[in-house]
């Protein structure tokens, strides 16, 4: 049964040049509009259309403009703003001069929140860790993650430090959308039973919107590290070209002698990759075996809002 | 199988990416930074990575961020910081070997002073002896303007050929000296004509060099001669009395002057009889000039001069030995300057003479360095500092020559002596029997015998260069180039030995090319490619082509 209430949202919020718009781009794979180094700030909040873990859209907004009627617009809306709100993701400059006015701004909004959406799950990110020096990331981190916590008091919120140009941002927002899955402890138990059961050396599962991965099981030790956002760089990359056609990625198998890898479509939310390092089992029963659990995991997840979970059958 | 294991995402496909998109900007070289890093094998346990897993998860991620802008935009390419360090790079050939990026760090970076005292040495040249005789030529007060303006002139050309690499979009200009600049702007033409005027300016000085050997070789052995037979022969009628000699080696007719001294001159070649047989084999132009072949032609055909390069601190001892000489001199001689402004006197030369050119042609060469300028540079520590290093290595050397000049200039004894009298060579001017000055000049000696064949290295790597693509074809080869260089500077010897010609036409002649056309066509043609060519910018540097023009064909008619 599918809910056709107000869609939830996941606010994305912070300074004007904090990056949001850069992040936004990167982790959804939508291109960046030429304007984006605008002069002043966002008037209006940036909807980007993407449905994101089932049913929540994504809205950035940029706090803290200095012009006046900005203020009053944003004083004026914020109810409007606020309501409805799953997630708050607040992203901190770690290079900004003005770190008393951005917790400033910071409390404004999570007073808001507190009023309009009090069950919402904050996050704060700490940006551009690159500009810091490498020995001083972990200590400035530290300082800022004790401020936030304390500043957010009565609600937790959950720090990250992240640089799109490592894996912070990558693991940053994975690990934020593993938060918001529903029952994905059951998810990934299943996984494995699921990969054991098909004989996969691999599965993987990602975010649809983002290909952000949730869960993994493998059955050795893997070399690379790194392959998860290497994967996800990937499939987005082929998702853009294929949307410059106007066609619409769904699914890809990539065989030789040595392996065999899917990626389908698994769950309204996610997708699924599987690879098979045994090539004398065909396509075909992998892909019916695919489509088989696809029905199981379905059932994990209702659409009708994260807040309910079922039990799934074991057969 | 090859083909199984393409990976999904090639960097040819990146490769045409870009070729779609707007081409025009190309400014921001940070958006195509040569940054690649090789497919991994991910089945085999092959050979050890060479790539860290860092760069390769950079470079899927700069793949990915650079589908996401849109050409002109700049925001997601990657800052310096982020990008590995260059030791950590490596380039690939198709083969499959790897080899690493040389550093460009390995090179030692020297301290401001050090390329300035470097910048002075290259620059001091045989010049400094024609100094005293150019400012004679253009006249004491016009002269010293000159030096002062020459030189400003020439240290902005100076400062405009270093700064032409750098304001080239989109190519690694970093081992690039002027000619290449010269051929990415004008081609072919460009690249041909900049080594013809390079190797004007190179032979010049080999042919003056050759001058002066036959020279100093002469006069050294002059002195040892008379030295070993005692004898105390005056080298000319027109000398000076008491124990500082200097004499007028070549008094000719002075015109406006009555003429009381005898217009015969010892030539070395004279009608007299009585000529000692040393004399006939020992002659400055007959003879002398032969000798040096049988030293210097074997030294110019071997393989590599790098066994030369540690003698370069001669130049340096005879520069410093110079100036000490030429402040005893003037001590001891005292001072002998009337200004008369346009007329001429008996003994003094007018203060501002239409002579002048032949000055500013000494100075084109005396002030020349613009072929090396950018590889001297490059070594510099402090790279913001190359503009205040360059001014102050040009003050340097124009304070030396302005000192040897007008010290010479003013001590020359003038009452027994003309102003006139002033050689081109201002050692010529004291006997050679004036210790000194035989020591000077057997310094000189020494220290041109080293330098010749560094000289004949350089003019022979880049004439086989780029005529026949090989540094030493082949002995023939390397023999015909160095015969023809040898010959040019014998015949010099013997039949016009004035080195202050020689030097200002050299100078004016590849002046005209490296100091003035081409780097003000450079410059114009880069800030019009920018968009910032203003119309005094313009008419400033078309001035300074003009200039250089003018100073060549003034050459020709003063």
């Amino acid at each position: 049964m599918s809910s056709t209430a107000m869609k939830k949202k996941v606010l994305l919020m912070g300074k004007s040049g904090s990056g949001k718009t850069s992040m936004r781009s990167i982790i959804f794979a939508n291109y960046i509009a030429r304007d984006t180094r605008r002069l002043g700030a966002t008037i209006d909040v940036e909807h980007s259309h993407v449905r994101f873990l089932g049913n929540l859209v994504l809205n950035l907004w940029d706090c803290g403009g200095q012009d006046t009627f900005m203020e009053n617009y944003f004083t004026s809306q914020r109810d409007n703003i606020f309501r409805n709100v799953e997630v708050l993701i607040y992203v901190f400059d770690v290079e900004s001069r003005e770190l008393e006015k951005d917790m400033h701004y910071y409390q404004s909004c999570l007073e808001a929140i507190l009023q309009n959406s009090p069950d919402a799950k904050v996050f704060c990110l700490v940006h551009k860790m690159d500009l810091v020096q490498e020995d001083q990331r972990d200590l400035i981190f530290k300082e800022r993650e004790e401020d936030l916590r304390r500043l957010s008091r009565p609600l937790a919120c959950t720090c990250f430090r992240t640089s799109i140009w490592d894996e912070t941002l990558y693991k940053a927002w994975s690990s934020i959308v593993y938060q918001l899955i529903p029952n994905v402890q059951q998810l990934e138990t299943n996984l494995r039973n699921f990969a054991q059961i098909i004989e996969a050396d691999e599965v993987l599962l990602f975010e649809r919107a983002t290909f952000l991965v949730i869960s993994h099981y493998q059955c050795k030790e893997q070399r690379d590290a790194h392959r998860f956002e290497k994967i996800s760089n990937i499939i987005k990359q082929f998702k853009l070209s294929c949307s410059k056609l106007a066609a619409s990625f769904q699914s890809m198998e990539v065989r030789n002698s040595n392996f065999a890898a899917f990626i389908d479509v698994f769950t309204s939310n996610t997708y699924v990759m599987v690879i098979m390092s045994d090539p004398s089992i065909p396509s075909a029963a992998t892909l019916i075996n695919i489509r088989n659990a696809r029905k199981h995991f379905e059932k994990l997840e209702r659409v009708d809002g994260p807040k309910h979970s079922l039990h799934m059958r074991m057969r | 199988m090859e083909d199984d294991s393409r990976p999904l995402l090639s960097s040819e496909q990146t490769g045409e990416d870009y070729l779609q998109r707007d081409s025009t900007n190309s400014l921001d070289f940070r958006t195509k930074r040569p940054f690649h890093v090789e497919r991994k094998n991910i089945i085999n346990d092959g050979p050890q990575e060479t790539v860290s897993a860092e760069a390769a998860v950079l470079n899927s991620r700069l793949h990915y961020y650079s589908r996401l802008m849109g050409s002109s935009d700049r925001q997601l390419s990657p800052p310096d910081h982020v990008i590995p360090q260059p030791d950590e790079i490596y380039i690939y050939s198709p083969l499959g070997t790897a080899f690493k990026v040389p550093g460009s760090d390995h090179t030692s970076k020297n301290p401001s002073i050090i390329t300035i005292f470097a910048i002075w040495n290259t620059m001091m040249g045989t010049s400094i002896l024609s100094m005293p005789w150019g400012i004679k030529q253009a006249g004491f007060t016009l002269g010293v303007f000159i030096v002062i303006f020459i030189g400003l002139l020439m240290l902005y050309c100076c400062y405009i050929v270093l700064k032409s690499p750098k304001s080239i979009p989109c190519v690694d200009t970093s081992d690039w000296e002027f000619p290449d600049v010269c051929q990415y702007y004008f081609g072919k033409v460009g690249q041909w004509s900049s080594l013809m005027f390079s190797m004007v300016s190179l032979v010049g000085a080999m042919v003056v060099y050759w001058v002066l050997m036959s020279n100093f070789l002469f006069n050294t052995g002059q002195f040892i001669y008379n030295h070993v037979h005692n004898i105390n022969v005056s080298d000319s009628e027109l000398e000076t009395n008491g124990s500082e000699k200097v004499i007028c080696p070549y008094p000719n007719t002075n015109p406006g002057g009555n003429n009381t001294i005898s217009t015969l001159y010892l030539s070395d070649n004279g009608n007299m009889s009585d000529v000692n047989p040393f004399e006939r084999y020992w002659s400055k132009t007959n003879t002398v000039p032969f000798y040096l072949i049988i030293l210097l032609l074997p030294l110019l055909c071997l393989r590599s001069a790098s066994f030369f390069a540690r003698f370069t601190f001669l130049g340096t001892i005879s520069v410093v030995y110079l100036i000490v000489l030429v402040t005893v001199k003037a001590v001891r001689l005292g001072f002998h300057l009337e200004f008369h402004w346009f007329d001429k006197t008996e003994f003094y030369v007018p203060e501002f003479r239409l002579l002048f050119p032949q000055l500013t042609g000494v100075l084109t060469l005396a002030f020349f360095i613009h072929n090396c300028i950018i590889t001297l540079m490059k070594n510099n520590k402090d790279q913001e500092n190359n503009v205040r290093d360059l001014s102050v290595a040009y003050l340097l050397v124009g304070l030396t020559y302005l000192y040897v000049g007008v010290l010479i200039f003013a001590a020359f004894p003038s009452p027994p002596l003309f102003k006139d009298c002033i050689q081109p060579n201002f050692l010529d001017n004291f006997p050679s029997s004036d210790i000194m000055v035989f020591v000077a000049r057997t310094f000189l000696l020494f220290q041109m015998i080293t330098v010749y064949p560094l000289l004949g290295y350089l003019v022979r790597v880049q004439m086989m260069g780029q005529l026949f693509g090989n540094h030493y074809p082949s002995f023939l080869h390397v023999l015909i180039l160095n015969i023809l260089i040898v010959g040019a500077g014998v015949l010099m010897a013997t039949f016009y030995p004035n080195i202050g010609s020689i030097i200002r036409f050299s100078g004016a002649i590849c002046g005209l090319a490296l100091v003035f056309v081409f780097p003000a066509l450079v410059h114009m043609i880069t800030l019009r490619r920018q968009g910032m060519l203003r119309w005094t910018s313009a008419i400033s540097h078309s001035l300074l082509i003009l200039l250089g023009v003018a100073n060549l064909v003034a050459q020709f008619f003063m």
